[in-house]
C-alpha cells in the first residue's frame, strides 16, 4: 500500500505512524504538523522526521505562522502548495490517513 | 472602587484552532466593560506566552493572504494598542533557538506606546500570583 499521511499536531499523543509499515509512506506537514519542518527544541530536530518517508510541508502553512522555506531545517522536506497536495494524492499515493 | 485582574495564559501554537487567539480577543474585550461597572472600578488584563504558546509571537505572519483570517500577530499588536502587558517566556524561547528578533515585539504601525516583554519565567509567575481570576488557553 501507498499511503501518504496528514499531521496536523505539533505534539503528538499516539503512535500511529510507528504502527504503520506501508510499502511507500508520505507525511504531509500541514497545520500546526508545520512546527516539525521548521523547530529545533534544545537544538534537536522533531523525531518527526525520522521515519523512512517522503516528507512534504505545507507553503500556506508555513507563512501563516510567520515561517517559510527558509526556516526549514532539513533539505529532505519538501515545500508543496495545496495544489501538488492534490497531485501527489491522485498521483502517487492509494489512501490517505489523517493524524 | 477595585481593581480586577485577570490573566491570559496562552499554552499552545497558534491557528490549528481558535483558542489562543481566544485569548487575545477575551483580553482586548475585557477593556471595553466600563459600562458594567462601577465608578472608579478598573479591570486590567496581562496575557503571557509560555511553553509551545509562544510560537503564537512569530512576525510576518500571512493569514490573511492565506486564509483570509486576521493573524494572531495583529492581534498581539492590538493588545499593544491597549496597553495590555504582554509577556513570552524568555526560557521557552531560548528552547525553540529564537530571540526577540524572531518574535513581535511592538506595533508603531497601530500607535501602540507598549513593547511586547520577553522575560524570565519566573517573572510571569509572579504575574500570576497577582491575578484574581486566571485563563489558560
Amino acid at each position: 500500500m501507498k499511503l501518504v499521511t496528514f499531521v496536523s499536531d505539533y505534539k503528538m499523543t499516539v503512535d500511529t505512524l510507528d504502527r504503520l509499515k506501508p510499502e511507500k509512506l508520505g507525511i504531509i506537514l500541514v497545520q500546526n504538523g508545520v512546527y516539525h519542518a521548521t523547530t529545533k527544541e534544545n537544538g534537536k530536530p522533531s523525531s518527526m522526521l525520522n521515519y523512512s518517508a517522503n516528507y512534504y510541508v505545507l507553503q500556506e502553512d508555513l507563512e501563516t505562522r510567520g515561517l517559510s522555506a527558509a526556516n526549514v531545517i532539513d533539505s529532505k522536506v519538501k515545500v508543496i502548495k495545496f495544489g501538488d497536495i492534490v497531485d501527489l494524492m491522485f498521483n502517487e499515493y492509494d489512501k490517505t490517513a489523517w493524524l | 472602587m477595585a481593581t480586577t485582574k485577570l490573566g491570559f495564559v496562552v499554552t499552545r501554537p497558534g491557528y490549528k484552532s481558535e483558542n489562543p487567539k481566544l485569548a487575545l480577543t477575551h483580553a482586548i474585550a475585557s477593556q471595553s466593560v466600563e459600562i458594567y461597572l462601577k465608578d472608579g472600578d478598573i479591570v486590567t488584563a496581562d496575557i503571557a506566552f509560555v511553553g509551545d504558546g509562544v510560537l503564537n509571537c512569530l512576525k510576518d505572519q500571512k493569514a490573511v493572504e492565506n486564509y483570509d483570517l486576521n493573524s494572531t500577530e495583529s492581534h498581539i499588536k492590538m493588545s499593544l494598542l491597549l496597553d495590555l502587558n504582554v509577556l513570552v517566556c524568555r526560557e521557552d524561547l531560548d528552547r525553540f533557538g529564537l530571540s526577540e528578533k524572531d518574535i513581535v515585539i511592538d506595533a508603531p504601525e497601530f500607535g501602540a506606546e507598549v513593547e511586547v516583554k520577553v522575560v524570565p519565567y519566573s517573572e510571569i509567575s509572579q504575574m500570576m500570583e497577582e491575578m484574581n481570576h486566571l485563563l489558560f488557553f
